[in-house]
């Protein structure tokens, strides 16, 4: 399948805060790809960049069609959830349902009918009066029951409950992925997503520090719980990160054959969240 | 040159308003509108580029006038 | 595509009337009512003699006009409905284009496949043709409260009402009337509907302020630069007749659109539409 996203050298200012320092980013169709990164990482700013929202300098490409250019056309095909609860306070349910199938030429209303029923939200009720978990399932109602090629979702868990937060990924997975449609998702949650991934991007102050498939992570990434007297010869294969762990040393490399490493100690492949304080530990020593 | 007026929201503000000056502007001379609607007291007010010894002339007949009351 | 754009306009047509209930409804609403109360206090401090000798010397007056030539004399009640119009065409056109970006719901907006050019598109359209239908609307309703009401003054005074009759078609004609003349005027004030659109999507904050102080500011730039004040002469224009405002007359609709000073207003506030349809990209 070809790539649903590549942008080369995106950049965007604000003043004399950069917020993206040169982006490039390949997401390939039919993937779910998670975006994660600190808190100022440049995650949004990406992620609006991608469906539009925000004019950035560098090439950038998205379900084929530049997003600065031609926003209208590609929203046929993309959508956008944003942690901010951004549906209009003041409309009533009904309305909004109303206006996304006057508008959006791929949307099923029976569907989102359907998703609707299975949850608690009266019809006539204004945005404003909706509880924010609420709010969310209102949206990904709306959006599943939309015929896009691409979901983009900017930390679009923030801030709910456990059960809400659980129901959005299941619904997610097996109501809307379909092998072929791509899934974007932003988060510093890192633990509540990884096993949904099959793609991961990591950023760090406007930089793509790492951009790989979860496949291809584990021949890449090697953490080895390192017996005591192995330590000096671990240290001499330059090891990405090195931190305490029951009393002994764990050690994450990088691009380092495994038949190399096996002599160390325990293998196993990094988890995400270890492997992204790993990454952004690396940045910081330079 | 899209690339420049689309630059940010400063940029297309002025480039519009510049246009919009300057189709003003051309029409007004073009059809011989009128073009003087308000006089100023002040001759900094009616400061005109093309008008620069007249402003001299304004200027100097203010300061004399000061002059009388002093 | 046909009927897809149609139903799609119609659905940002219906967002702008429910987003801003209070100005396509609610203030002209608030204006029949202040009048109907006002005219009815009036009417109770006059004696009754007093009003029904009122209501025979306006029957008098009247007599021998066709309804066509009272409309304009009914037109002239309608005259508070204006200005409240005027008034709320300038908060909404101002705040059209910024209080979305202000509250994060222009995201949601921005995520739908609308462009910027019919998102601005439905907004002059709702202000200039669909406001006014709701005005005209509530001004009828107005009327007939008001013909039903001299109705009853006029048979439990002993006055001769067939004039009434003339009167209600001369509101007939005159709410015509009303809705024709925002209509052209909103035609002939366009660049004031750009100008006001370009700062409600150009400010990050109160974009009154901008769209006041850089109007005055480019008045002074075009003195400076070129010694004329060809702006201030067109606002002039625009300010120094209020009959300009209304028409009296349907013969006179074609001569009112299409004359020089309309046509080159209208391209003067495509220009700055324009300008508001590019803005409406930068949401940060």
């Amino acid at each position: 399948m070809s790539n649903i996203v590549e942008a080369k050298s995106l950049t965007k200012n604000y003043g004399s805060f950069t917020a993206l320092d040169g982006v490039n980013l390949t997401i390939p169709g039919g993937a779910i790809s998670g975006l994660i990164g600190p808190n100022g990482a440049g995650k949004t700013t990406t992620l609006k960049a991608l469906v539009g929202l925000c004019d950035v300098d560098g090439e950038l490409s998205v379900a084929g069609r530049d997003p600065r250019i031609a926003r209208h056309k590609l929203m046929e095909d993309v959508c956008f959830i944003a942690d901010v609860g951004i549906l209009p306070k003041w409309l009533k349910v009904s309305h909004v349902i109303d206006y996304v199938e006057a508008v959006h030429p791929r949307f099923d209303r029976k569907k989102a009918e359907k998703f609707l029923s299975t949850t608690d939200i009266p019809a006539n009720k204004r945005i404003k009066d909706l509880s924010k978990g609420m709010v969310t399932q209102l949206h990904l109602a709306l959006v599943m029951a939309i015929e896009v090629q691409l979901l983009v979702l900017d930390e679009p868990t923030l801030g709910l409950d456990i059960i809400y937060r659980k129901e959005f990924y299941d619904r997610l997975l097996n109501d809307f992925y379909d092998g072929n449609r791509t899934i974007i998702i932003s988060t510093h949650q890192v633990e509540e997503i990884e096993t949904l991934l099959s793609h991961l991007v990591f950023i760090n102050k406007g930089k793509i520090v790492l951009d790989s498939s979860m496949s291809d992570l584990s021949d890449i990434y090697t953490e080895v719980l390192v017996d005591a007297d192995m330590v000096e010869q671990a240290d001499a294969l330059q090891p990405l990160y090195v931190r305490k762990l029951l009393g002994k040393k764990s050690y994450t490399f990088e691009s380092v054959p495994r038949e190399q490493l096996k002599i160390l100690g325990e293998l196993h492949t990094p988890s995400v969240a270890d492997l992204f304080v790993a990454k952004l530990k690396e940045e910081k020593h330079g | 040159m899209k690339g420049l007026i689309l630059r940010n929201r400063y940029t297309l503000l002025v480039v519009t308003l510049i246009v919009y000056m300057g189709v003003l502007v051309t029409e007004g001379m073009i059809t011989g509108r009128e073009a003087r609607v308000i006089e100023f007291e002040n001759p900094y007010f009616d400061f005109n580029s093309n008008d620069f010894e007249g402003f001299r002339e304004r200027r100097n007949v203010n300061e004399n006038e000061d002059e009388i009351f002093v | 595509m046909g009927k897809f754009a149609v139903l799609q306009f119609y659905a940002l047509l219906k967002r702008e009337v429910l987003e801003h209930r209070n100005i396509f409804i609610g203030a002209p609403v608030v204006v029949a009512l202040l009048l109907l109360v006002a005219t009815t206090w009036i009417a109770m401090q006059i004696d009754q003699s007093q009003l029904a000798e009122g209501l025979r010397f306006v029957s008098v007056l009247f007599d021998g006009l066709s309804p066509l030539d009272m409309a304009p004399f009914v037109m002239l009640l309608a005259i508070p409905f204006y200005l409240t119009l005027y008034v709320c065409s300038v908060i909404y056109l101002i705040n059209t284009l910024y209080q979305d970006r202000k509250e994060m719901s222009v995201l949601f907006w921005q995520s739908m496949p609308v462009s910027n050019f019919q998102t601005v598109l439905s907004k002059i359209v709702a202000i200039v043709l669909v406001a006014p239908i709701f005005y005209v609307l509530i001004i009828f309703a107005m009327y007939l409260i008001a013909m039903v009401w001299l109705t009853i003054l006029g048979i439990s005074s002993d006055v001769d009402l067939v004039g009434i009759g003339y009167l209600f078609l001369a509101a007939i004609a005159s709410l015509v009337l009303i809705y024709i003349s925002t209509v052209v005027t909103g035609l002939w004030l366009l660049p004031s509907v750009g100008w006001l659109l370009l700062f409600s999507a150009f400010a990050k904050k109160t974009p009154l302020l901008w769209a006041g102080g850089v109007f005055i500011l480019v008045g002074f730039l075009e003195d400076f630069i070129f010694g004329t004040q060809f702006l201030a002469n067109w606002v002039a224009s625009r300010t120094s007749d209020p009959n300009q405002y209304l028409i009296f007359e349907f013969q006179s609709v074609f001569e009112r659109v299409f004359n020089y000073d309309t046509l080159f207003g209208i391209v003067v506030g495509s220009i700055l539409i324009a300008g508001a349809v590019f803005m409406r990209r930068f949401t940060d």
